[in-house]
């Protein structure tokens, strides 16, 4: 773009920059050091500006840590979130590659009706959907068990879309070819289509993982014990019925918070990639 | 286009194929199309059942549209308000066609249509939520004060640091990462921060940031009175005799001092998306145009409002839509962050259904106020929809 002209005004630019990306680690920092305190520091020797030795613990309490994972139950919310996310990433993947395929690639009666009405259903809010789905879990007897929380979201018309916008580029004279050898429709989308969109499938499994990872809303009402409860419905319950034990707050938010970063800094293009296409977070 | 052309070779062998590619399709798209089904489309549908009833857990009996009834009280003022709506929409389409096609008259009428229409909200939408529930129209308050402190905020300093790290900058990469972070990690994690740093406690940093400014610390998210209440030393009149007086003055005392809070760490959270999809935007502006600009001697201010800022109209009005649409369903985060003093002056209309349905119960009641919130986000998508397709050819 334009030239910078002025190396004052690039010092001034990247000191701004600095300072906004103070602000988005703050709070991170905050959520660490409180998490280490022991509960009469979180009281008496706070602070929130990082500068300030009273923002960090004097001696770190390494077994907060262990505290929220057995007593406070983090280790099984944790457990839990783990199962759920695996089980609707791995379900959504297999079924938005199969749809996508179908819709992009073979032509059957209708197709072009049923994807776009798969389509209509992005404008309806989850809140619409809270009531009749719970009455329908409920019905199904599914309250407080794992397919409660996997199985309304092992399908999803926005993955669905994202793929098949990229599989329709993919040649069909590659298809063509494999099917001459005898390959299935099957085989071909396993062998020549999916090893062909490895950046569109990574990008669904990121932002199905964000989603289920951080979902509070329908878990919420959906787990009545802790058998099944993921880590944000923990956490929430912990915040609002626990007392004021900051230090297991915070150790309870870490252990939320943990994968996600760790899988954000292993992946950050790939990660930035798929936030930039998704436009489709509430 | 190209799908069309790649698709001719497929037609002659297509009636060899039709019967196995027609049942292979319907096998693949099976689990979707049944999931969607099941959890997506027919629940609309049973949502529309569910809020017909008298429905507490279990469905008791049929009441026709008494909940609709119980949200607006009156269909008259119901009709007037929406007539007035109608009215300013109207108004603003006229003074938009005349705009571009510079005619004064059909402006001055736009003007005079707009103006009626205002008058018009402004009188009987007080006797509507006099009438109608209290609860959903300060709900519906809170959600449009949201609206309007976090969606100009976030462009603004998501077009800010858009255009920073759009230049040639070190670590841009390292600074992309950090600023995306607040995005992605669950909300419920970094509010349980917030509702500390944001405590009435005289420690707690919103306070500490407070004490620099030789104010006495507040209350924050605990805080249900309003801001510009708040700001006037409480001061401001806050009830008067007539409907409409005691409605708008309730207004004019502002968003809560804890919805306040929540829409600092709404922009905390969304600013870095923001520049993403700013940056993105910027990208895609061709570079010509900024080389023939400074050919022709445009200064930097001219560029950015001429070039850069048209251009980025279609990125605008899509996050600005993802903005509004984001504070109808606003949950988890308000979930984490509302306290009991601050009264339910936090909860836009997401997290009151949430409570009709969750707390008291009410699940047809609840029902009745979420496809209201449906038929909301609906018409907003449908506006934006349009206004793309008329602006498209600017950007």
């Amino acid at each position: 773009m334009v030239k910078e002209r002025s190396p004052w005004l690039k010092a001034l630019l990247l000191l701004l920059l600095i300072l906004g990306a103070f602000v988005s680690i703050i709070p991170f920092l905050f959520m660490v050091s409180h998490s280490l305190k022991t509960i009469a520091e979180t009281i008496t020797r706070s602070s929130a500006i990082p500068f300030d030795p009273k923002f960090w613990p004097q001696v770190p309490q390494w077994s907060n840590y262990r505290v929220a994972w057995q007593e406070a139950r983090f280790g099984l919310y944790f457990r839990n979130s783990v199962i759920i996310t695996a089980v609707t990433v791995g379900g959504v993947v297999i079924t938005s590659c199969l749809s996508a395929y179908a819709f992009a690639k073979l032509r059957f009666a209708g197709r072009d009706l049923i994807f776009a009405i798969l389509l209509s259903t992005l404008m309806i809010p989850q809140t619409v959907l809270l009531i009749p789905n719970f009455l329908i879990i409920a019905k199904l007897g599914w309250i407080d068990r794992l397919p409660a929380l996997t199985v309304p979201f092992l399908a999803s018309a926005f993955h669905i879309f994202l793929l098949r916008q990229f599989f329709s580029q993919i040649p069909n004279e590659l298809i063509e070819v494999a099917k001459i050898d005898g390959a299935t429709h099957l085989r071909s989308l396993i062998s020549i289509v999916v090893p062909l969109s490895k950046a569109p499938i990574f990008t669904v499994v990121f932002l199905s993982f964000i989603y289920t990872w951080n979902a509070l809303q329908w878990p919420l009402v959906v787990t009545q014990t802790p058998r099944w409860r993921p880590i944000t419905v923990g956490l929430s319950v912990f915040i609002t019925e626990a007392g004021p034990e900051t230090h297991l707050r915070m150790a309870g938010a870490v252990i939320a918070v943990l994968p996600v970063i760790a899988l954000y800094f292993v992946a950050q293009r790939q990660f930035t990639e798929a936030i930039t296409r998704s436009g489709l977070k509430e | 286009m190209r799908d069309r052309v790649s698709l001719r070779p497929r037609k002659s062998g297509r009636r060899n194929h039709s019967v196995s590619e027609n049942l292979t399709g319907y096998l693949f798209i099976f689990p979707s199309v049944l999931l969607i089904t099941v959890f997506g489309i027919f629940p609309v549908f049973f949502t529309l059942y569910v809020s017909l009833h008298k429905w507490r857990i279990k469905r008791s009996r049929f009441i026709g549209l008494a909940n609709y009834r119980e949200m607006f009280g009156s269909p008259l003022y119901l009709l007037l308000v929406i007539a007035a709506l109608l009215c300013i929409a109207f108004a603003i389409y006229l003074i938009g066609r005349a705009r571009s096609n510079r005619k004064a008259l059909r402006a001055g009428s736009g003007v005079i249509v707009l103006l009626i229409g205002a008058a018009a909200v402004a009188v009987f939408l007080p006797y509507l939520a006099e009438a109608g529930d209290q609860g959903m129209f300060a709900s519906l308050r809170v959600t449009i004060w949201y609206s309007l402190g976090t969606v100009p905020v976030q462009l603004a300093l998501g077009l800010l640091l858009a255009s920073f790290l759009y230049r040639k900058i070190p670590a841009k990469q390292a600074f992309r990462v950090i600023f995306l972070l607040p995005y992605i990690v669950p909300s419920v994690a970094s509010a349980a921060v917030f509702e500390r740093l944001f405590s009435l406690k005289p420690e707690s940093f919103a306070n500490q940031v407070l004490a620099l400014f030789g104010r006495p610390p507040a209350q924050w998210l605990l805080e249900p009175k309003g801001i510009f209440f708040l700001l006037s030393g409480q001061r401001m009149a806050v009830s008067s005799q007539s409907v409409i007086g005691n409605y708008w003055l309730g207004w004019g005392q502002g968003p809560s001092l804890a919805l306040l809070s929540i829409i600092f760490f709404n922009c905390w959270v969304f600013v870095g998306y923001y520049a993403l999809i700013y940056t993105n935007g910027l990208s895609n502006i061709p570079r010509q145009l900024y080389e023939a600009a400074e050919v022709d001697g445009a200064g930097k201010l001219t560029v950015f409002f001429r070039i850069t800022l048209p251009l980025l109209t279609p990125t605008t009005y899509f996050l600005t839509l993802i903005g509004i649409i984001g504070t109808f369903k606003a949950f988890a985060h308000i979930y984490v962050l509302r306290h009991p003093a601050a009264r339910g002056e936090v909860d836009p209309m997401s997290v009151q259904i949430f409570f009709t349905f969750f707390r008291k119960s009410r699940f047809g009641y609840a029902a009745a106020l979420s496809l209201l919130l449906f038929a909301i986000v609906l018409i907003l998508t449908l506006v934006q929809r349009r206004i793309m397709r008329e602006r498209i050819h600017y950007g």
